[in-house]
């Protein structure tokens, strides 16, 4: 008797994306969707072809910050397309009031369709948004998605850099190389000119130093940047002149030049049994 | 960059009973089924393997069935590391290629 090939896991390929970009930080809340969604903005503006996942299947915020909604599945064809980009949530799923309640295989099982059964179609860059972490979400992506590459967010507090930290390690561990370190809520520049460094200063650039990758950027705190995140517009695109916009346009062109200049990783080979 | 630049597999092929791979330092290892088998990376044969010897073990039906450890299939998972599916039915271990490349070595 000949024995059955057992299931495996299943490997995405994504043939029309030229790069799959992660966006991660161990700790929650420091601006990582935000980062993410004017990143994709600065790359589209950049003329780019781009598409913005959402990986936290708990707490999506791609929605809101584009100015979107629940959707009704059976009439919407997935991604939606945004100002540009095409958009893929959980939280056009989901009524935001209703809780996600799943445990990890089902929240790996949703982030490998939006995956697989979306149709992306050719991109220049797959931004995923991934929550924080490194539990589900990022080890199915690590395992079943063709990242080429990531990019980790941190506050310049040591609080924020010891989870950091550990998404550098999971990549490390994983083999996807790490772009650089984008480090948030630098700074504040106050009505008198002068800069003040809320969440103390220098920890993204010490992490970078650390872990040998360039420092990509340090984004200042700019109070509209909420307020676009809220109505559902990034800065990048409403108010491109405001020194925040200007590191994510800055941001998006070093991106854009890495990734032309680095080889993307090459697929391990397949086994001769 | 983050990622250590470590020799990476550029070929991988059964040789009699076990593995040979080709490494892009030049280095050829070999390693057979039953060193692979008995070093599953996964978390139930780690604690297996944390356990004291047990005398009276008896072999599972599926691993007398299976006979000596043979892979059914083995392929790439994302840009680190292998997954075996063996004969006995085993198939959670996910071999880092820093795993395949010491227990080649040894």
């Amino acid at each position: 008797m000949t024995p059955q090939q057992p299931p495996m896991p299943p490997k995405f390929a994504l043939p029309g994306v030229k790069h799959v970009l992660a966006v991660a930080s161990g700790k929650g809340g420091v601006g990582k969707s935000t980062v993410a969604a004017n990143l994709a903005m600065a790359l589209h503006m950049y003329g780019q072809r781009v598409g913005l996942m959402d990986a936290d299947i708990y707490g999506p915020s791609v929605p809101i910050m584009f100015g979107l909604g629940t959707v009704d599945q059976t009439k919407t064809p997935f991604p939606i397309v945004k100002q540009g980009l095409k958009l893929m949530s959980m939280g056009f799923l989901v009524e935001p009031s209703q809780a996600v309640i799943w445990r990890g295989p089902k929240v790996a099982q949703a982030v490998g369709t939006f995956l697989a059964q979306v149709d992306w179609g050719e991109l220049d860059f797959l931004v995923i948004d991934l929550p924080p972490g490194t539990g589900d979400a990022q080890l199915t992506l690590s395992q079943q998605a063709p990242l080429t590459g990531a990019i980790v967010v941190t506050q310049p507090q040591d609080v924020s850099l010891i989870d950091a930290r550990k998404g550098v390690s999971m990549f490390s561990e994983v083999k996807v190389p790490v772009l650089g370190i984008v480090e948030n809520m630098s700074y504040f520049v106050g009505d008198d000119g002068k800069r003040y460094e809320l969440f103390r200063a220098g920890g993204g650039r010490k992490l970078a130093a650390e872990i040998g990758v360039p420092l990509l950027a340090e984004l200042p705190i700019d109070p509209r940047v909420a307020e676009c995140g809220d109505t559902g517009e990034p800065i990048v695109s409403r108010y491109p002149d405001a020194p925040v916009s200007l590191a994510y346009i800055e941001l998006g062109k070093t991106v854009v030049n890495t990734m032309l200049q680095q080889p993307a990783p090459k697929g391990l080979p397949e086994v001769q049994l | 960059m983050a990622v250590p630049s470590i020799p990476s597999p550029t070929a991988l092929r059964r040789e009699g009973d076990g593995l040979r791979i080709d490494w892009s330092d030049g280095v050829s290892t070999f390693v057979s089924w039953q060193t692979l088998r008995n070093n599953c990376p996964c978390a139930t044969c780690n604690e297996e393997r944390a356990k004291p010897p047990n005398p009276f073990q008896v072999l599972s039906a599926a691993e007398v069935a299976a006979g000596a450890p043979a892979p059914l299939a083995m392929r790439p998972v994302g840009h680190y590391a292998y997954q075996i599916a063996w004969n006995d039915r085993h198939d959670s271990g996910i071999y880092p290629i820093e795993t395949l490349r010491k227990l080649g070595e040894s």
